[in-house]
C-alpha cells in the first residue's frame, strides 16, 4: 500500500525529456545510470547536502547548470529518494501523517544514500 | 531517512559495498589532492569549474574510510598557507587602502570559508564531533584571527587606524562609516574577546583621555549652559557612533566614559558656576538648560541629588528673604501673591524641565514648609489673602478661576505648621466679611470651607459653618420681625440684626456704647420680640461690629447717603443737636473705647473726600485736645459716600499678641485632651514618649511646644488624671 506522498511525488517525476530550458524553481537530479529526475528546489532542499550545494556562494557547476549527478546512486534509489522529498515536505511539519513505505530489499542502500545526502 | 522494513539483506549489501570501493593505498593521497586543488581554486575565485557533488563525495569517502584526520589537517595547513599569503598582501597596502584591503580580503575569506565548509560538511558532521576538533567555520575564523589580526604587522596598525579615524570623526571630518562598520563587524565575528581586547578597551581608554582634555578646555571658557549643550552633543554623537558602526554593547560603556569625564568630574563646578549655574537658570526660567542639566545629571550617580540640594538651599534662602523682608510684610496680599508666584514658577520648572520628578516636588514642598513657618505671621497673611480675594479680588472671575486660586491657597495652607492660628484669623476675617455683607460669592466661601474641611476634618470647620447658619437664621428672623411688628414701628430707622451664637464667632465682650435714642427704641423692640420667641436666651449688642446708612444734608442743601460703622453713626448723630464737640465730649457721650474712637474720628475727619467732620487743629492724627465740627462745605460727586469702614487689615502689634495669647489658650485643652487620650490607651508611659505622641497627634493643627506639654501634664497630675510612678519618677500612670 502506498501513501499519499508517493502519489504526489510521481506527478512531478519526468524522464529524460526536458531539454535545456528549466524553470528556476526546479533542479535536475541524475542517477548513476543517467536517469534524470526534475524536482522542485523546495523539495530537493529536504536534503541538507543538496541545500548546501544549491545555496553555496561562488557558483559551483551544479548551481550554474541546475543539475546534479550522483554517480553512486542507482535509479530506483534516487526515485525513492525523490518520493521521500515530497513526502517529507508534505507531512513532516503537518499534523497528519502517513507512513512512508520502503521495500525491504532497498533498505540498506537507501540508508547509505540518506547518510550521504544528510536527509 | 525514516521508515523501513526488516533488514534482511544486510550482510549481502555490505559485501557489495566492500567490493565496490577498493582500498588503494594511494587513494587517500589522490583524493586529498583533488580537494586541495579545489580549496586553492576557491581562494582564486575559480570555483565555477568545480563540481560540488564530486568534492562532497570525495570528502565523504575520505571520512568514511577513516582519513578524516588527514583531511582535517590538510585543510588546516592549506588554509594557513593561504592566509599567510593574504596577510602579506594586506601588509603591503598603503595608507588609507589598508582598511579597504583588509575588508576585501575578509569578505573573500568569509565566502571561501563558507564554500569549503559546505563541501566538507560531512566531515563537520561526523569526524569533527567524534574527535572533538574545531568545526570548519570556527577554525577558519580562528586562523584569520591568529594569522591576520594578530600578526605583528597588522595588529597595532589596525588599532591605530581605527582610533585615528574615530578621532578625526570627532574633530568633524567625514569618514567612511560603512568600512568602519565592516571592520568592527569582523572583530565581533571573530568573537567578543577579540572585539573587546583588540578594539573596545583601547578605544575606551583613548576616549576617556580625549574627553578629559576636552571637558577641561570647555569648562574654562564656556558658561554652564553652553558646556551642557556641548556635553549633550558629544553624548549624542557617541551614541550615534555606536549605532552606526560599533557593537550595541559598547554604548553603555562609551556613554559612561563621557558621563564620567564630562559630567561627573565637573558636576560641582557646573552647578555652582557663577552667573550661569543652576541658581541663575532657576532665576531666569531657562527651561531648556535646566532640562538638559537634569537629563545629563541623572545619568551619573549623585547627579540629581546635587541639583536637588542646590535647588533646595536656593529656595530656602530666597524664601527666607521673602518672608522675613520687613518691606514685604507691609502688604499681606502682595506677600502671599509672591509666595504663590514663587511656587508657580518652580512648579513649572519641575514640570517642564525636571519631568515632574517626585523627589524634586518633595524638595520644593519641604523648602516651602521650611520658610513659610519662619514667619509667624504667615497664617494671618494667608487668611488676609483669602479675605482680599473673597471680598473683591474674585469679582467677575469665573467659577473655575476661583477654584484655582482657592486650591493654591490651600496648598500654602498645607505648609503651615500652625493651622489653628490660621483658623483663628480666618474666623475673624470671615466674620467681618459676613457681617459687613462684603462676600462676593457665597459659593466661593462655601467651597473654601469644604476644602478646609477635607484637609483638617469636621472639627476644624464646625464653627465656621455655624457662622453661615447664623447668617441664614438671622435673615429669617428679621423677615419675621418686620412682618409681625411693622405697624408698631412706624417710620423709625430700619434695623437689621445678626444674631450670632456665642462661641461660633470671634466676638470679644465689649462694653456697648451709648446708642442714639432713635436706635435704642427699635433695639429694645427687637429685644422683646426675640426674647418673646426664644426663651432663656441672652442678647448683647456688639456695637463694635455693625454698620449704618444715614442721610445727611450739607451746607448747600446737597444730600448724601453715608455708609458708616455703628460707632461712626453714634458720633455723627451727636452733631444733629450741635455744631462743635471736643474729643472729650464725644468720648463722654458715646462711651466708645478710646482706641476705636480715635480710629473712627480719623476716618470721619482726616480722609480727603470723605471728611464730613472738620477738625481743629488740622492734622493727620487725633489727639485728645481736638475739637470737631460738622463740615458744611463737604462735597462729593457721589450720592452715596462710603466712609472708611473697618476693613480686615494686618493686625497691630498688641492685637497680634492678643490673638497669639488666645491661640495659646485654645491649645491647652487640645493638648490635655491628647494627653488623656494617649494615657487612657497606654496606661503607663514615660515623659518623652508622651511628648512625641502628643506632637504626632496634633501636628495636623499645630506644633505643640514641649514646655507647654510638660505644664499640661503637671496640671493633669494636679487634677488627678495622672500620677507619677512611685518607683520611677519619669513614668506617668493614668488614673481612671
Amino acid at each position: 500500500m502506498l501513501g499519499k506522498g508517493e502519489a504526489a511525488g510521481q506527478a512531478h517525476l519526468h524522464k529524460d525529456d526536458d531539454g535545456g530550458e528549466q524553470p528556476s524553481g526546479v533542479v535536475k537530479l541524475i542517477s548513476a545510470e543517467g536517469f534524470e529526475f526534475v524536482v522542485d528546489k523546495k523539495a530537493a532542499m529536504v536534503s541538507n547536502t543538496l541545500r548546501n550545494m544549491l545555496t553555496s556562494p561562488g557558483g559551483f557547476s551544479e548551481t550554474r547548470e541546475g543539475e546534479v549527478r550522483f554517480p553512486e546512486i542507482s535509479t530506483p534509489i534516487l526515485e525513492k529518494i525523490c518520493q521521500y522529498f515530497y513526502w517529507s515536505l508534505h507531512y513532516s511539519s503537518g499534523k497528519e501523517t502517513s507512513e512512508f513505505q520502503i521495500e525491504p530489499e532497498i533498505t540498506l542502500e537507501l540508508m547509505m544514500a540518506a547518510n550521504y545526502l544528510d536527509t | 531517512m525514516s521508515g523501513g522494513g526488516p533488514p534482511r539483506k544486510r550482510n549481502f549489501k555490505i559485501d557489495v559495498f566492500k567490493h565496490r570501493v577498493e582500498l588503494d593505498p594511494k587513494y587517500a593521497e589522490r583524493t586529498w589532492k583533488v580537494l586541495e586543488h579545489a580549496i586553492h581554486e576557491i581562494y582564486n575565485h575559480n570555483a565555477s569549474g568545480l563540481s560540488f557533488e564530486e568534492l562532497y563525495r570525495s570528502a565523504y569517502n575520505m571520512v568514511l574510510h577513516k582519513y578524516g584526520e588527514k583531511l582535517y589537517d590538510g585543510l588546516e595547513s592549506t588554509m594557513t598557507w593561504r592566509l599567510k599569503e593574504i596577510s602579506r598582501s594586506i601588509e603591503a597596502a598603503q595608507g588609507g587602502l589598508f582598511l579597504e584591503e583588509l575588508n576585501t580580503k575578509w569578505m573573500e575569506h568569509n565566502k571561501a570559508l563558507q564554500m569549503i565548509r559546505d563541501i566538507l560538511m560531512y566531515m563537520d558532521r561526523t569526524y569533527v564531533p567524534q574527535s572533538r576538533r574545531t568545526p570548519v567555520h570556527e577554525l577558519g575564523l580562528n586562523l584569520w584571527r591568529d594569522h591576520i589580526i594578530h600578526s605583528a604587522m597588522i595588529h597595532s596598525r589596525l588599532l591605530d587606524t581605527l582610533l585615528d579615524l574615530i578621532h578625526r570623526e570627532r574633530m568633524g571630518e567625514m569618514i567612511n562609516r560603512g568600512l568602519m562598520r565592516s571592520i568592527t563587524k569582523m572583530l565581533m565575528d571573530l568573537g567578543a574577546a577579540v572585539y573587546q581586547d583588540d578594539f573596545e578597551t583601547p578605544f575606551l581608554e583613548v576616549s576617556a583621555s580625549f574627553y578629559s582634555g576636552e571637558s577641561q578646555e570647555f569648562i574654562e571658557c564656556c558658561d554652564c549652559g553652553d558646556y551642557l549643550k556641548k556635553s549633550e552633543r558629544r553624548l549624542n554623537e557617541e551614541m550615534e557612533r555606536v549605532s552606526h558602526y560599533l557593537d550595541a554593547a559598547t554604548e553603555a560603556k562609551i556613554t559612561s566614559v563621557v558621563e564620567k569625564e564630562m559630567i561627573a568630574n565637573h558636576m560641582h563646578r557646573l552647578v555652582h558656576m557663577e552667573n550661569s549655574g543652576l541658581v541663575n537658570m532657576l532665576i531666569d526660567d531657562k527651561y531648556d538648560d535646566l532640562a538638559r542639566m537634569y537629563n545629563l545629571f541623572r545619568r551619573v550617580s549623585d547627579g540629581l541629588s546635587s541639583i536637588r540640594d542646590v535647588m533646595t538651599s536656593y529656595l530656602r534662602e530666597t524664601g527666607k528673604q521673602l518672608v522675613t523682608d520687613p518691606e514685604r510684610l507691609k502688604d499681606p496680599v502682595e506677600f502671599v501673591q509672591r509666595l504663590l508666584n514663587e511656587k508657580d514658577k518652580h512648579d513649572k520648572i519641575i514640570n517642564v524641565a525636571f519631568g515632574n520628578d517626585k523627589t524634586f516636588q518633595n524638595a520644593l514642598n519641604s523648602s516651602f514648609e521650611y520658610f513659610i513657618n519662619l514667619n509667624t505671621r504667615s497664617p494671618e497673611f494667608i487668611s488676609l489673602y483669602v479675605d482680599d480675594k473673597l471680598r473683591k479680588g474674585l469679582k467677575g472671575a469665573a467659577e473655575e478661576d476661583v477654584e484655582v486660586i482657592l486650591d493654591k491657597v490651600m496648598m500654602l495652607f498645607r505648609y503651615l505648621q500652625e493651622k489653628d492660628v490660621f483658623e483663628k484669623y480666618y474666623k475673624q476675617h470671615l466674620a467681618k466679611r459676613l457681617l459687613s455683607g462684603k462676600t462676593v460669592s457665597d459659593d466661593a466661601e462655601r467651597s473654601m470651607i469644604v476644602k478646609l474641611k477635607t484637609e483638617c476634618g469636621y472639627q476644624f470647620t464646625s464653627k465656621l459653618e455655624g457662622m453661615f447658619t447664623d447668617m441664614k437664621t438671622s435673615q429669617d428672623t428679621m423677615i419675621d420681625f418686620y412682618a409681625k411688628k411693622s405697624e408698631e414701628l412706624g417710620d423709625g430707622p430700619t434695623l437689621d440684626v445678626h444674631i450670632l451664637t456665642t462661641g461660633s464667632w470671634p466676638t470679644q465682650p465689649c462694653p456697648p456704647c451709648n446708642l442714639p435714642h432713635e436706635i435704642l427704641t427699635i433695639c429694645d423692640k427687637f429685644r422683646s420680640y426675640y426674647l418673646g420667641t426664644h426663651n432663656g436666651r441672652r442678647l448683647t449688642w456688639q456695637t463694635n461690629m455693625g454698620t449704618a446708612d444715614i442721610k445727611a444734608t450739607f451746607g448747600k442743601s446737597q444730600k448724601h447717603e453715608l455708609n458708616v460703622s455703628t460707632y461712626q453713626m453714634c458720633v455723627l448723630m451727636l452733631f444733629n443737636s450741635t455744631d462743635g464737640l471736643t474729643y472729650k465730649d464725644i468720648e463722654q457721650y458715646t462711651e466708645i473705647p478710646a482706641l476705636d474712637l480715635k480710629r473712627c474720628l480719623q476716618s470721619l475727619a482726616c480722609v480727603k473726600g470723605k471728611n464730613v467732620l472738620r477738625k481743629e487743629p488740622m492734622s493727620k492724627d487725633i489727639s485728645e485736645d481736638d475739637t470737631f465740627y460738622f463740615n458744611d462745605k463737604f462735597t462729593s460727586k457721589l450720592v452715596k459716600v462710603k466712609i472708611g469702614t473697618v476693613v480686615a487689615q494686618k493686625e497691630s502689634e498688641p492685637e497680634k499678641q492678643e490673638t497669639r495669647q488666645r491661640v495659646e489658650e485654645d491649645r491647652k485643652p487640645q493638648i490635655e485632651a491628647a494627653i488623656v487620650r494617649i494615657m487612657k490607651s497606654r496606661r503607663v508611659l514615660d515623659h518623652n514618649s508622651i511628648v512625641a505622641e502628643v506632637t504626632k497627634q496634633l501636628q495636623a493643627r499645630f506644633l505643640p511646644n514641649p514646655v507647654v506639654i510638660k505644664k499640661r501634664i503637671e496640671s493633669l497630675i494636679e487634677r488627678e488624671f495622672l500620677e507619677r510612678d512611685k518607683a520611677d519618677r519619669k513614668l506617668y500612670r493614668y488614673l481612671a
